[in-house]
């Protein structure tokens, strides 16, 4: 690709070639490092789980391949916690930059991100509400069940609220978000100072989230909130294509750009709502992964999407396992690992920015 | 006659001034020598050291278990205000007769006001114990308003570095320093002396070995539980056992289910707040748990529940390490 007489602009660009070196050897990079951190996350954690152990825990039926049988607590640890963990974290991961490269899109804003519309507090209100005022009326699903409903208020909120605002601009979408956001976050906080002392332990869950809750039971709910926006980007892709090149070329395609606009933020509501009722509030994943995916794919939905959801899928699980393994016995919410990554990411964006 | 007449009423108002300040002095006088021996006293505060001048006549007292404390000395008559009881707990008919007339000034966290309103001479508490650092009340907001602060031994594993372990001198420790701020150490001396006959009848019988027993307060995606600074830990010991987390170097906090699981404790105190949920909702949630329910003390449903005033520092400690210790008796 670099022309043969190279001139001094192109030399100094050196970071052409090596985009493109990347961008070729970046299938099989991300696979590899999914898969090895996928061995990793089974293996490291605070209790001691030997290779051994976890291979005779995977293997399952056939564990006698592997000699003596694994104590049934290192089985259940590696197949009953870790496995469904590192599911989690792969889909939850995988959601939420989908899902923010999505609604980066359609709203044409940088910092769209699943949790700027207010439905990370809207969820976490629906959690404290259900600690604090009502508790288990529903068994095991209550807050499953209580962060959706939360999200989901939330967000038909920001939708009210960008409708009668009359348009769907960017800025009216991200200030109808901030709005609902912080409405939600005063009643969390109410209902934290209402409530006994529990409550105020349960919020730093919602609101810097965790992979502590992941069970075989509950994955479908994971399972869900990523099916729904991969559907929506594999039938919209080309729609969502004609978009970048503006609202009134998308018009001459045939394609209405309102109408695209509400179904994906309808998409991303219900998207986001599964992964918080799992995992809580997961900041910066949906905000900085589409930004790097764009950088290796190109702005066409059809590969950027499935990339960002794949980066976003190992940035979880790493993170994850820097949460988990960082503090020996105790875990670190996972939020301050990604938020930690991520503002640094955004200020390294930053200073090349300048730099150009 | 005239100046005379004056003269004698400024030798009589002289006289009254010197008689007024004698009287004044005089309780004071009779005070440092004979009805409360001692005074001025001091007593180790968090690192620091508290300067008693003369015994506290104006006490407020945070919290149900520093509140016990108090009242176990039965310093009622010097109290006129607790904070943080009925926001948070339920409250037995014996507790409140206890109480007697002294009025609860909030029912969870003071603020600032409240407790200048009240014209206290002396506030009990701890960090996160009605105090939290930085925060609106604390030993350094009170000092200009001359309100001085005994702080609970246990919570000044927050603010200090290192995190010792706890033991039952949590317990006699702050009694003692109680007692000595009220001129009643005698008292608290025989109070402990009781506490510590209980506990060793308590243990009479011995163990083999010190059972695994693990304390969860809250918390599902990880447990909010007891680590080597919290008063759990001392209790556990005392009645014979070992905290699966009393290595943990912390307060109260956070840990992961996979190193409780590993652990596999064979006996598992649930905290019951006397609110919400309560234990059968902790109960539930181990039994549910993939690997917790694997555990010797699930399988066997060894729980031991204990309430709030039982697990932080007060006389309910005693009543904690009895149940604590036939529970780790009774064959599993």
């Amino acid at each position: 690709m670099t022309p043969p007489g190279a001139d001094a602009r192109t030399a100094r660009r050196s970071a052409v070639p090596l985009r493109v070196a990347l961008r070729r050897a970046a299938p099989v990079g991300i696979a590899l490092a999914l898969v090895l951190l996928v061995m990793a996350s089974l293996t490291a954690g605070s209790a001691p789980v030997s290779w051994r152990e976890a291979a005779v825990a995977l293997a399952g039926p056939w564990a006698g391949a592997f000699g003596a049988p694994a104590g049934d607590m290192a089985q259940a640890i590696v197949r009953d916690l870790r496995l469904p963990r590192v599911v989690l974290a792969l889909l939850v991961g995988a959601t939420l930059a989908l899902v923010g490269g999505l609604l980066q899109s359609t709203t044409r804003n940088d910092l769209a991100d699943p949790f700027l519309f207010g439905l990370s507090s809207g969820a976490s209100t629906g959690a404290v509400a259900v600690i604090t005022l009502t508790g288990e009326w529903l068994g095991a699903w209550t807050l499953p069940a209580a962060t959706f409903a939360g999200a989901a208020v939330a967000a038909g909120a920001v939708l009210l609220l960008v409708r009668r605002a009359g348009g769907q601009g960017p800025a009216q979408t991200v200030l109808a978000g901030l709005a609902v956001s912080f409405l939600f976050g005063a009643l969390t906080h109410g209902l934290v100072f209402a409530g006994d002392q529990r409550a105020a332990h349960a919020v730093v869950f919602w609101s810097l989230g965790g992979l502590g809750l992941a069970r075989w039971d509950n994955l479908w709910l994971a399972c869900l909130g990523l099916a729904v926006p991969m559907v929506f980007v594999w039938r919209r892709h080309r729609a969502l294509d004609a978009l970048l090149a503006g609202d009134d070329t998308a018009h001459s395609l045939g394609i209405a750009p309102e109408r695209l606009r509400t179904q994906a933020f309808v998409v991303a509501a219900v998207a986001t709502a599964c992964c918080v009722a799992l995992a809580g509030v997961i900041g910066f994943v949906g905000l900085m992964v589409p930004h790097l995916a764009r950088r290796l794919s190109g702005p066409l939905h059809a590969a950027f999407l499935p990339l960002a959801g794949v980066l976003g899928a190992g940035l979880l699980l790493a993170s994850d396992l820097v949460a988990r393994t960082l503090l020996g016995s105790q875990e670190l919410p996972v939020g301050i690992v990604t938020a930690g990554i991520g503002a640094l990411f955004v200020m390294a964006l930053l200073r090349r920015r300048v730099s150009d | 006659m005239r100046r005379a007449l004056r003269r004698w009423a400024a030798g009589r108002s002289l006289a009254l001034a010197v008689a007024g300040v004698l009287c004044g002095a005089g309780p004071a006088l009779a005070q440092g020598a004979g009805a409360v021996p001692g005074f001025p006293v001091t007593v180790p505060n968090c690192g620091d050291t508290l300067r008693i001048a003369a015994p506290p006549k104006r006490m407020v007292v945070h919290d149900l278990n520093m509140v016990e404390m108090a009242m176990a000395l039965g310093l009622q008559s010097s109290m006129v205000g607790v904070t943080g009881i009925t926001g948070w707990y339920k409250t037995d008919a014996a507790f409140l007769r206890s109480l007697g007339a002294i009025p609860e000034l909030a029912p969870k966290y003071p603020t600032l006001e409240t407790l200048l309103a009240a014209k206290p001479d002396l506030f009990f508490a701890g960090w996160y114990y009605g105090m939290q650092p930085g925060g609106e009340v604390t030993p350094a907001t009170l000092a200009p308003h001359g309100i001085q602060t005994l702080i609970l031994t246990e919570s000044c594993a927050h603010t200090l570095g290192d995190k010792p372990r706890a033991t039952m001198d949590l317990l006699y420790g702050d009694l003692l320093r109680l007692g000595t701020v009220f001129g009643r150490r005698a008292e608290a001396e025989r109070l402990i002396a009781q506490w510590r006959e209980r506990v060793r009848a308590a243990i009479r019988s011995p163990l083999p070995q010190p059972p695994r027993v693990f304390v969860y307060d809250s918390g599902e995606d990880k447990p909010f539980t007891a680590g080597r600074a919290a008063m759990p830990t001392a209790l556990i010991e005392a009645a014979g056992g070992r905290n699966v987390l009393g290595d943990v170097p912390m307060s109260w906090g956070t840990s992961a289910w996979e190193t409780v699981a590993a652990s596999n404790p064979q006996v598992i105190v649930l905290l019951d707040y006397q609110n919400g949920q309560g234990p059968e909702h902790l109960q539930r949630l181990l039994q549910a748990h993939p690997a917790m329910r694997l555990t010797d003390a699930v399988r066997q449903r060894r729980f031991v529940t204990l309430r709030y005033a039982e697990l932080t520092p007060g006389p309910a400690n005693i009543d904690a390490i009895e149940k604590l210790a036939r529970a780790l008796r009774q064959a599993p």
